[in-house]
């Protein structure tokens, strides 16, 4: 096991909802597989932020539900069948939301941290 | 609104998309596998995870249920005995609810098999303070004429009874409009019905309609009946058609003969019915709301056609008059003062369905003991209470619907059983309609909340050792047998009552003849001269000891005037008589005080005992004036007895005595009094009455045969209210069976000690038995409050039911005790004859 932070189920403190933005930010540029899409956005967290079955899946079927994304089938790299999410324009209207409002929370945050 | 579709879809696909998401969760292993990294997840994990990954479309719950349901199922089906033991306590208590409800339903919601039962109505002349049920048939006529908002108006002229050719037995024959049949849709089964283009055969002679039935037995359902002419009252009469096998019709009438309205006077000679002017009169009206147009503008359209009636005939309609319009396609027409009966009919089913449950609720925290070792087992392994507590609960729901199920199956056969015996009209169904299935289902659901609601609790809480419970389950049961069989007890003693305490009159000796003088149209001189010469002739029978007139047939129910007064504060049903010197002697009623009438005496009136103290107590009524219920200056001349002449099981009414007068000759009914058997002395009234006046065909009953038609409900309502008291009562002493034979086997250890060590074997029961009497006790004080309390609701429903009977009251609480003494007993003494080693050495 590695000692990297998991995300898991949202902890106290943590935005809620931040990995259905990651998840949504990683499909922005095209379709993916679930797999890929944990491998991108730990790649992209250089290496830091490792996603598991456990929260990833449940994560996707909330944005199927609330009509972010979609998913096709597709082959895989390795030539298999499996599923492809897409991002719908009410996801990406939803991301645009969600960074405003985290960029809001986070800079509300560190103009705290710095003048308290 | 997207989001619900997608879920909707989801649940559709459900099976496919969990195959997906597996095969999804496979290809990450996979391709994490190739990566280099272990696979993070056990097998049972990735079944977890799947489950998580899918409540996000919030529909595992469907799936918990039928896990849950499939778990109950299969925990029933391993202990058989007790299952059927709760199905069956449950098709009792869910099925008298259900039979109950049903025989409502089918009278009050069932719409008559006729065309669009949904605008017809029933149309009755009211007031603050009169009503009646009929109209004339000018009036009739008036409003079918101008009112815009009916598209029909029928008319139905009540029973009336036939000389058919010479037939010792007459014909019930009513009188309709011709629109009556096309008007409901209804077709013949031979021939055709009225039919208001065509209501008299070319020239011949008037058209009549024969019920299916009398074609049956009359006349042996001849194929050619049809065109056969027959004699009524002497005067002929084409037979036109059969009508249908099934019949529905309107006030549930079922006569052998339809005779159209129009031809009242060529059957009945001399009557006015057609002719007469003013409102009061003899039909029954009914009505078609036009298309789209509610009940309430009927009325209101009616209303003012009543006024316009006013200017015309000011003397005969009442102040503040109109015309109420009531849902005229049932069977019953849903009356206010029906309510009451109703209302007490819920409550007592409703408290068998509590004993039920009561009693199914001790014997599931039984087997909660039983099942403490499954459950701790699963909660061992990490089952949550919520989780244990829904398994349980769900078990519960199982049973009830099963038991609804049963239920249902249950009244129906009831209700076939009722209709076989209480001639329902055959178009009635005892098939259960939707109202009945969702009725069951939210009576099963009740029963589930009160039945397994806190037995569950319990032993999620794995307190179900726990005695405060069980004595609960036992105190209500035992309050509400306790409330069945004191209401029983009061009714068969009411019943009893009526039955065979005196009604203050004899009527066994006596005959009634009805001449119908009004009916022909005689006048009150003729009417006098006919009574008088029949009067004479009858006194000459041999056997014949007295001979008198009245205006009501006692015991009967046919054309009963009541007046409601208010007396000192009380409301007081009065019955009006008018009768003539020798009633008295004939219905054997005493004088008590002053005299009697001297024959059509006017300004003197004889009141009952009853009434002379309600008005006056103690003091003398005689000589006093505006006794209540007569007329301005009318003295008190005597008191006689109380009888309860028009009202047998109640004992709260009064009555009133005029003189009759010459005006009322047309109205009056002969009473004769005989020495033997009554019936013996009818055909030689009828040779008699025939030899008098041909035309006159009266009605001649025994006033035995009123009294056992007016008892016969009472005691079918007795009879009703025992059977369910005693299923009340039977199922408590089950429950309280099984939770001393319960009990006694959780202690068998303690006492075999006991016994071992040389206690008293009584003082063992004693203290066995003790834990159960307060519930006992308290539910017995309970019981008797409820019903105290409810017996003056019962009085206004059941007359003669009286508040106090304290023999009701303690012949109930006696056999309850008895009862649950017995239930008490029988195990009790099992554990007193154990064989203490074998006791001892049992765990």
């Amino acid at each position: 096991m590695s000692m990297m932070p998991k995300i898991d189920t949202p902890k106290p403190g943590m935005p809620s909802g931040a990995l259905a933005m990651l998840i949504l930010r990683v499909l922005q540029s095209g379709s993916l597989h679930g797999y890929a899409i944990a491998q991108r956005i730990h790649l992209l967290s250089s290496e830091v932020l490792e996603v598991e079955e456990g929260s990833l899946y449940p994560a996707l079927q909330k944005l199927l539900l609330k009509g972010w994304a979609t998913a096709d089938w597709g082959i895989s790299e390795t030539n298999r069948k499996v599923r492809f999410y897409n991002l719908t324009p009410a996801g990406r209207k939803q991301l645009e939301t969600e960074l405003q409002e985290y960029d809001r929370v986070t800079q509300a945050i560190q103009s705290v941290l710095r003048t308290a | 609104m997207g989001e619900l579709y997608r879920r909707l879809r989801y649940l559709l696909q459900r099976n496919r998309h969990s195959q997906e998401l597996a095969d999804e969760m496979d290809f990450h292993r996979e391709m994490a596998a190739r990566a280099g990294r272990p696979a993070s997840l056990s097998f049972g994990n990735a079944v977890r995870l799947r489950e998580q990954s899918r409540e996000a479309w919030g529909w595992t719950w469907i799936d918990r249920l039928i896990q849950d349901l499939s778990y109950a199922g299969r925990t029933l089906l391993r202990s058989p005995g007790f299952t059927m033991t709760a199905i069956l306590v449950l098709a009792v208590g869910i099925g008298v609810n259900i039979t109950a409800f049903s025989l409502f339903n089918m009278m009050v919601f069932q719409y008559l098999p006729v065309r669009d039962p949904a605008s017809l109505v029933r149309l009755q002349r009211r007031s603050p303070d009169a009503s009646t049920n009929t109209i004339s048939y000018s009036a009739m006529l008036f409003y079918r004429d101008h009112a815009r908002t009916l598209s029909a108006v029928m008319g139905t002229f009540g029973t009336s009874v036939l000389q058919l050719e010479s037939d010792p037995q007459p014909v019930s024959s009513n009188f309709a409009t011709e629109n009556y049949f096309t008007e409901l849709g209804i077709q013949p089964s031979l021939g055709r019905l009225l039919d208001p283009a065509q209501d008299r055969v070319n020239g011949s002679a008037p058209a009549v309609v024969i019920s299916y039935g009398f074609w049956q037995r009359h006349y042996g359902a001849d194929p050619n009946i049809v065109g056969k002419v027959i004699h009524l009252n002497q005067k002929p009469a084409t037979i036109i058609g059969v009508t249908p096998y099934i019949l529905p019709s309107l006030g549930n009438q079922h006569p052998d003969l339809w005779l159209p309205m129009n031809q009242i006077a060529y059957f009945i000679e001399g009557n006015t019915t057609l002719i007469d002017t003013g409102s009061s009169g003899p039909i029954e009206m009914w009505g078609r709301l036009a298309p789209g147009v509610s009940a309430k503008t009927a009325e209101q359209e009616l209303l003012s056609l009543t006024n316009q009636l006013r200017k015309v005939h000011p003397k005969d309609i009442w102040d503040n008059e109109y015309i109420r319009t009531d849902p005229g396609g049932h069977d019953q027409i849903m009356q206010p003062e029906m309510l009451a009966t109703m209302a007490m009919c819920g409550a007592l089913v409703l408290l068998i369905l509590a004993v039920a449950c009561a009693n199914l609720g001790g014997l599931l925290l039984a087997r909660g003991v039983a099942r403490e070792h499954e459950i701790s087992i699963r909660v061992a392994i990490g089952a949550n209470r919520k989780r244990i507590f829904r398994q349980l609960f769900t078990e519960s729901l199982l049973l009830s619907s099963l038991g609804s199920a049963a239920g249902l199956f249950l009244g129906y056969i009831v209700i076939r059983i009722t209709m076989a015996h209480a001639n329902a009209p055959l178009w009635m169904t005892a098939t259960p309609d939707w109202r009945v299935i969702a009725f069951a289902v939210a009576v099963g659901l009740f029963a589930a909340l009160l039945f397994g609601f806190a037995p569950a609790l319990q032993i999620a809480r794995q307190r179900q050792r726990k005695t405060i419970a069980r004595q609960m389950l036992l105190g209500a049961q035992v309050a509400a047998s306790c409330v069945l069989l004191i209401v029983s007890g009061l009714l068969v003693r009411a019943v009893q009552h009526a039955l065979h305490t005196n009604p203050g009159f004899g009527y066994e000796q006596v005959i009634s003849i009805d001449p119908g003088l009004s009916t022909h149209g005689y006048k009150p001189a003729d009417a006098r001269n006919y009574i008088e010469q029949l009067s004479n002739r009858l006194r000459t029978i041999p056997g014949v000891t007295s001979v008198s007139l009245t205006s009501m047939t006692p015991l009967s129910h046919f054309r009963v005037s009541t007046i409601s007064n208010t007396i000192n504060g009380h409301l007081v049903r009065i019955f009006p008589f008018q009768v003539d010197p020798e009633f008295f002697s004939t219905m054997e009623i005493p004088l008590l005080r002053g005299r009697n009438f001297t024959p059509r005496e006017e300004h003197a009136v004889i009141i009952s005992d009853t009434l002379a103290r309600k008005q006056w107590p103690g003091e003398d009524p005689i000589g006093k004036q505006d006794a209540s219920g007569s007329a301005p200056g009318d003295v008190v001349v005597g008191v006689v007895a109380n009888a309860r002449l028009m009202d047998i099981q109640n004992g709260d009414t009064v009555e009133l005595y005029h003189a009759a007068q010459e005006a009322n000759m047309a109205d009056l009914v002969i009473l004769i009094k005989t020495a033997g058997v009554p019936e013996g002395f009818i055909p030689s009234v009828r040779t008699i009455t025939r030899s008098l006046d041909p035309k006159l065909f009266p009605e001649v009953n025994t006033l035995k045969e009123g009294f056992r038609d007016t008892t016969r409900s009472s005691g079918n309502i007795a009879m009703v209210v025992s059977l369910l008291g005693f299923v009340a009562v039977f199922l408590a002493a089950l429950g309280i069976l099984g939770l001393v034979a319960y009990t006694v086997s959780q202690r068998t250890k303690d006492i075999a000690i006991r016994i071992a060590l040389g206690a008293k074997p009584l003082h063992v029961l004693a203290s066995l038995l003790s834990q159960f009497s307060w519930p006992v006790a308290l539910g017995l004080v309970v019981g008797i409050g409820i019903t105290a309390g409810v017996s003056h609701t019962m009085r206004g429903v059941l007359y003669g039911v009286s508040n106090l009977d304290p023999f009701s009251y303690i012949a109930s609480i006696g056999i309850l005790l008895a009862i649950i003494a017995c239930a008490a007993f029988l195990p009790a003494r099992r554990a007193l004859r154990l064989d203490v080693a074998r006791a001892l050495h049992q765990d």
